[in-house]
């Protein structure tokens, strides 16, 4: 099913894209790209590990392994409406339902034989700790060899220096599976494509913040996460590129993403993940944009395609969801003041125990920076108890509030 | 109130490493979640659907029911100590918090990185007035908390065998005091209670079960599965057994060493795991039960607890497997929630019989 919904989606991409040139938009582009990674998960031909949100997927690339962070089948079965299903088979195997929901889709997912049979996992501690409990699950359920990337709070010279050390152990791992030693020299070739991505991306997100800002909520939907899948590749230069020139020309022609856009919203860890109304809501009956994510951004300095480890390290430990809040909210904190939101929304995904586990502190936090929250307790991917007219409701609420209140950035 | 010139440095996990507090010359506190009833605003920090313990503890310390602490210690545990820690932080910004890094696995380079995190919180806990310590005072104190182990060891031994009067809740009590005390007024102590000869006669008709589980350090809690028929003949909670077991040091010389891989080998919390193991942590919960003789399994965990949540399903399949019974019970950690519960164990119990 998975591998019919991917094939589908990237024939019918390159279709448009070969008969009408000029539908060939950044998003496009991207949809493309994710959904050729999609495809290739569930090939069978390639080899494939199944990993936690910050492993090195450039890295592993430069060794022919394709690979995948799981919480990404999560969300693409709550946007395809099929995540009742599966969640319903992990909550009748014993997983609590008060568990995140992009986990117990994946366990549900693999239960019913859904989940491609991976070579191996590579587990990350960061985000969370549940994430961690998933891959142990999946490990067990394939027997397949599991190796875990303990990634440190901090980024201290010791802590880079263990992850470094842990990143080339997980070399040996891999290498122990494919039987290919890592070229040093195509590694090189790969941190020099993320570090091009990444420099492109940082334009593209400094090209968000203009005000008016070209972004409409869809156009960086899920991009600052899904495009960590494809770090190393030629691809993701390309369409961070496509996506850098489609805002430089939106701003200009003066061809807003949000037209008569009337507040800016900043919103907090992840998008919900299956169909909704709210962002249609917020652009088309409040003129309000979504201009920043949180995960949108790149926190961390280029890496020396010399020696790669250390700045991979540096990575991993850097994104927002990492260390202690305080960090998290001076990051939230500098992303509303960079791009003059008027408030900020937080989709409190239910279970999310390290993101939405700070909820309180976030909002205390951008409150002191001036920036009303709206915690919305919504689930990203279980879609089975959302309860549309109330999100309505409180989105309302909460965009008149600010259109009442004195513009911070005037 | 602390003892004169008495440092309290306040924890909160099992994993913290009391032995290097002692050989600082400071006096472990835990920080436990019961006694009062503290105003409920945790949610307003964190999020309601957050490990009750800790959002207990961020009740307890906005309602500053705490002694003067020099220091208070987390380890990275779980997500919710680390949201716990940076709650403290908000709520108690004059306490020097430290975060000590504890990885989920024991592989050498993990455990040497552990190490060094040990050797940061020496240096934290000089800063908050603790002694400097060095490879004697350690070893010292790694001897002092393998004596408490034994000790501890021997006395749930006798409580299996009902020669220890107030039984299991009566060692919940211990454990309680033990937590908050200095190694030495611990061992001097359990000396004492070893001492003593056996008392008590034996209540029959108790039915052999082996709990497990996370937080319950109520004694009254714990009584109630006696109440309901059960004889705990093994626990294996964090509030209980596992805070004072001591792993193995392996071929370790080297004290702080011998420290973290005492520390990483020790019975486990289920955040901790084998990668080359997958779910053999529900192999462990087996070992343990056909050890102690249990003809049954009750897991008391905390509601919201992910490490606990994703390993219990392993956890059943293995007891079924094995015809062994198993109850799951979700608590707050208060006598309030377990109270709820009594019904479900006496019938666990009698389906037992």
């Amino acid at each position: 099913m998975m591998y019919q919904y991917f094939d589908t989606l990237v024939t019918g991409i390159e279709n448009v894209l070969a008969n009408d040139p000029s539908q060939k938009s950044h998003r496009k582009l991207y949809a493309l790209e994710v959904a050729r990674l999609g495809r290739r998960l569930y090939s069978k031909t390639d080899c494939l590990a199944w990993c936690g949100v910050v492993a090195p997927f450039d890295l592993l690339a430069a060794m022919d392994v394709t690979s995948c962070f799981v919480e990404f089948v999560g969300a693409m079965l709550a946007a395809t409406g099929a995540s009742p299903e599966f969640l319903k088979e992990a909550e009748d195997a014993g997983f609590a339902p008060d568990t995140c929901a992009y986990h117990r889709a994946v366990l549900g997912a693999g239960r019913k034989g859904m989940m491609p049979e991976p070579d191996f996992f590579i587990a990350t501690s960061a985000p969370c700790t549940g994430g961690l409990g998933v891959m142990e699950n999946m490990a067990a359920m394939f027997q397949k060899r599991l190796f875990v990337l303990n990634i440190p709070q901090n980024d201290d010279p010791d802590s880079v220096a263990y992850l470094a050390d842990q990143l080339k152990h997980m070399v040996d791992f891999v290498t122990r599976h494919t039987g290919k030693p890592l070229s040093m020299d195509r590694l090189a070739e790969a941190v020099a494509r993320s570090n091009r991505a990444s420099t492109v991306m940082a334009d593209v997100y400094r090209l968000a913040e203009h005000v008016p800002s070209p972004v409409s909520a869809r156009d960086l939907r899920n991009v600052g996460i899904v495009s960590a899948l494809l770090l190393g590749t030629p691809e993701i230069v390309s369409v961070a590129e496509a996506f850098r020139d489609a805002f430089a020309a939106r701003i200009a022609k003066n061809t807003p993403g949000v037209p008569g856009e009337k507040l800016r919203l900043l919103w907090i860890q992840n998008r919900i993940q299956f169909k909704n109304d709210l962002e249609d809501l917020l652009e088309n009956e409040f003129h309000t944009a979504i201009v920043a994510d949180e995960l949108n951004d790149i926190t961390w300095d280029p890496i020396d395609p010399a020696d790669p480890f250390p700045g991979m390290a540096r990575r991993a430990i850097s994104i927002p969801l990492n260390g202690p809040v305080q960090r998290r909210v001076k990051h939230l904190v500098d992303m509303a003041r960079r791009y003059k939101v008027h408030g900020a929304i937080n989709p409190c995904h239910f279970g999310c125990r390290q993101g939405t586990g700070a909820r309180g502190l976030v909002a205390q936090g951008l409150k002191e920076a001036n920036v009303p929250v709206l915690n919305l307790e919504v689930d990203c991917v279980d879609v089975r108890n959302y309860a549309p007219g109330q999100m309505r409701t409180r989105i309302a609420a909460f965009v008149e509030m600010l259109e009442n209140r004195p513009n911070p950035w005037e | 109130m602390n003892k004169p010139q008495e440092k309290l440095v306040g924890y909160a996990c099992a994993y913290t490493p009391l032995a290097l507090l002692d050989a600082a010359g400071m006096t472990p506190y835990r920080v436990l979640p019961v006694g009062r009833e503290w105003p409920d605003q945790a949610g307003t920090l964190l999020h309601d659907n957050v490990c009750p313990h800790v959002k207990r503890l961020v009740n307890r310390a906005r309602a500053n029911d705490l002694p003067d602490l020099s220091a208070m210690v987390f380890m990275n545990s779980c997500d919710a100590m680390r949201r716990l820690c940076d709650a403290w932080r908000a709520v108690r910004p004059g306490d020097k918090t430290v975060l000590v890094e504890l990885p989920p696995t024991a592989e050498p380079h993990s455990a040497a990185f552990f190490t060094r995190a040990l050797h940061g919180l020496s240096q934290e806990l000089a800063q908050a007035g603790g002694d400097p310590v060095d490879d004697a005072r350690l070893s010292a104190s790694l001897d002092s908390w393998q004596r408490i182990a034994g000790l501890f060891e021997r006395l749930r031994a006798r409580v299996r065998r009902q020669e220890f009067p107030g039984g299991p809740a009566r060692l919940q009590e211990i454990y309680n005091q033990s937590a908050c005390r200095s190694f030495s007024d611990t061992l001097a102590a359990l000396s004492v209670l070893e001492e003593s000869p056996p008392e008590g006669a034996p209540t029959r008709g108790l039915v052999p079960v082996l709990l497990i589980g996370n937080v319950l350090p109520d004694p009254e809690a714990i009584a109630l599965f006696q109440q309901s028929g059960a004889l705990l003949v093994d626990e294996d909670l964090c509030t209980g057994s596992r805070l004072f077991a001591a792993g193995t040091p392996g071929t370790e010389t080297d004290p702080w060493n011998k420290l973290s891989s005492m520390l990483l080998s020790k019975p486990r919390c289920a955040r901790t795991f084998d990668p080359t193991a997958p779910l053999s942590f529900a192999q462990d919960v087996l070992s343990r039960a056909r050890r102690a003789g249990a003809l049954g399994v009750i897991a008391h965990v905390v509601k919201f607890c992910d490490p606990y949540l994703s390993r219990l399903p392993a956890v059943r399949e293995t007891l079924r497997n094995e015809q062994i019974p198993f109850l799951i019970l979700e608590g707050d950690c208060t006598l309030g929630s377990i109270g709820q519960a009594r019904t479900r164990i006496e019938a666990f119990v009698e389906m037992l019989r």
